[in-house]
């Protein structure tokens, strides 16, 4: 009996628990009230008060969608939450407007040129939205099958089956498919539609046939007929698809040849030129509707100075969305020159920007982010290992603070303790060097290392 | 749109339209006639499709009867109903126990503005396929007689034209 509970909870959270945990899987939004103001710990986000206050400023500024081609640069330290406002405001958008993240570093490629890339990335981040006719599946769900391979390997299997009034069908499930059921929690009894050229599930209630099955519904639960007819049916629904997606369904070379390769390629300015006619025609026809999203590049000093110049003209473009750009470097050399420019972005682009600048944590912010942190990962600490945690985030570094986490809670259990001690939190500092001592240790033993002859000037890093 | 002949028997053998599409770019295939397209190297990974045991349309055309096979369908005969619905031009299947139901348009008749009529039905049951038949009315095969005699005009006008000959792309 009590195996068997063990069991059932298993699953439950296997099915709730589907992501797994990254460094700003705890950020839900940018955490401001209504007037914009930002909350002290909201959302997951702490402190910054003043950056977050600006990056909703910005959301504003999204949101209205009237000004394009603005660029705004994040700078601050590292681990003073750059990443996780470009996060927050990310989620803050909803689901509809187009969010590109990418990393500086991203758009050197041997299969295309810089320049490419950057278009492709800006134009990933307009989104089209537009009526098309396409083919709905609506239905009940009878039963939902999903087999996990026996190794940890593999493709999952799943099958759907879905009834009207009048027919029942089983269909087979995609991978893509599975993780949004999985998501969504899809299960008998629900009537929902899917989009079969998406796989956008949405869901219309409980069919009323199940209304008795269980005694305790949520307040929000909906019961509804169960349709009638054919599960297959053609609707005109509204679509959100970004240039980019536009630009590949039209490059002709793709369509065939992308069947094989599955990659990009180059998409010829022509086309793009085409599109930008036909987008600005339904535009006025009324058939689309444009919705400016936020291009995210973290890591900005990684571009060179042909990117920076390409940005500049690309930024005067009315087509262009919100750039957002973060770097934690100083007065540094930009790259692909000799000269030396604030946060490694030449003049006349950082000219054009609006700076947020972030600063680091004080010591109640760093506990509250450790604190949350611990929820996030799931690990029990003692107060007392949470001060000690803070004092050693202070000293070392946010994140060296947050790897301990993991670390001490893995240890605690191995002395079956519940929860997390200082004695634990101690062991794991011991455990792991962060980068301070790392720097010490090198100093003191360099002699032993390998290559350590190499004079001191020439073994500067070479990074153009 | 493309057809294909049996200049043997003049009967059409398959006719496909181009599904148009609102974003641009080449919409896939709409088979109206002849066998569904095979299932090759997918564009996408799928994100979902009918299970490869449930039921299938295939339409073909004969000199006097349109007909319909709706293959992996198990039951009985006398499961199975089917209805002209002459309000929306189409003929409906239907199933006793609830497992299946089908609007099947029927477009030969739409192009002569003509509606379904109940008497012309008939179908049959055998190896998990339901065939049902149509008989053609006489406006149908006349306007099929004119195009057909028009495409054969056609080519008899120009022989060694490459028809046959066409760019892919």
């Amino acid at each position: 009996m009590a195996a068997a509970a063990a069991a059932k909870v298993q699953e439950v959270r296997e099915i709730t628990r589907i992501e797994r945990v990254g460094a700003h899987s705890h950020i839900r939004g940018l955490g401001l009230d209504d007037s914009l103001e930002a909350r002290h710990v909201s959302q997951g986000m702490v402190g910054q008060v003043s950056a977050r206050r600006a990056a909703g400023v910005v959301l504003q500024m999204v949101r209205d969608g009237k000004i394009a081609g603005r660029a705004v640069l994040l700078a601050g330290q590292p681990g003073t939450g750059k990443t996780a406002i470009a996060t927050a405001l990310a989620s803050a958008l909803g689901y509809d407007t187009p969010f590109t993240s990418m990393a500086g570093s991203e758009i050197y490629s041997l299969e295309m040129s810089k320049s490419m890339a950057l278009t492709q990335a800006i134009r990933k981040s307009i989104g089209v939205r537009i009526k098309e006719e396409s083919e709905i599946i609506e239905g009940e769900v009878v039963e939902v099958q999903i087999e996990r391979p026996a190794a940890a390997e593999g493709t999952k299997v799943g099958k759907l089956i879905l009834k009207t009034t009048d027919m029942e069908t089983v269909y087979d499930l995609g991978g893509k498919m599975i993780d949004s059921i999985l998501k969504e929690k899809v299960q008998s009894g629900d009537v929902i539609t899917i989009d079969k050229a998406t796989g956008k599930i949405t869901r219309l209630g409980r069919s009323f046939t199940r209304a008795r099955d269980y005694d305790a519904t949520g307040q929000q639960t909906r019961f509804v007929q169960c349709p009638e007819g054919e599960l297959q049916k053609r609707k005109e629904v509204v679509h959100t698809v970004t240039l980019h997606e536009i630009d590949v369904i039209n490059s002709r070379a793709h369509g065939f040849l992308a069947l094989f390769s599955g990659d990009t390629g180059e998409i010829k300015p022509e086309v793009r030129e085409q599109i930008n006619g036909k987008v600005a025609e339904w535009r006025e026809e009324g058939k689309a509707e444009i919705i400016p999203g936020v291009l995210f590049i973290d890591e900005v000093h990684m571009l060179d100075i042909e990117c920076f110049s390409f940005l500049n003209r690309a930024l005067e473009n009315e087509m262009s969305p919100i750039v957002m750009i973060a770097t934690n470097r100083g007065i540094t050399r930009i790259r692909g020159t000799t000269y030396k420019s604030p946060h490694g972005i030449p003049l006349d682009l950082l000219d054009r920007l609006i700076i947020i600048p972030t600063v680091p944590y004080d010591q109640k912010e760093l506990q509250e982010i450790l604190s949350i942190r611990c929820e996030e990962e799931d690990c029990q600490l003692s107060d007392e290992a949470l001060t000690i945690l803070t004092r050693i985030s202070m000293e070392t570094s946010l994140r060296y603070g947050i790897q301990l986490i993991t670390t001490s809670s893995l240890i605690a259990r191995k002395r079956k303790a519940p929860e997390v001690q200082m004695e634990d939190v101690k062991r794991a500092y011991e455990l792991f060097l962060d980068e301070g001592r790392s720097v010490q240790f090198l100093k003191e033993y360099q002699q032993e290392f390998m290559f350590n002859e190499n004079d001191e000037d020439e073994s500067q890093m070479e990074i153009n | 749109m493309v057809e294909e002949y049996n200049m043997d028997t003049g009967v059409l053998t398959r006719r496909a339209w181009r599904r148009q599409t609102n974003m641009g770019g080449e919409g896939d295939w709409d088979i109206e006639i002849g066998d569904p397209e095979p299932t090759r190297l997918q564009k996408e990974i799928c994100v979902i499709k009918e299970d490869s045991n449930q039921p299938f349309i295939t339409r073909r055309i004969t000199k006097n009867i349109l007909e319909w096979r709706i293959r992996n369908l198990p039951y009985p005969l006398d499961v199975y109903s089917v209805t002209a619905d002459s309000e929306n031009r189409c003929l409906i299947v239907r199933t006793t126990n609830k497992k299946y139901y089908k609007k099947l348009t029927i477009p030969e008749l739409d192009r002569v503005n003509l509606v379904p009529q109940q008497d012309a039905i008939q179908f049959t049951h055998k190896y998990n396929t339901l065939i049902i038949t149509y008989k053609k009315p006489k406006e149908v095969v006349l306007q099929e007689k004119i195009i057909f005699e028009e495409i054969v005009k056609k080519v008899e006008a120009k022989p060694g034209d490459k028809i046959n000959d066409c760019k892919v792309s």
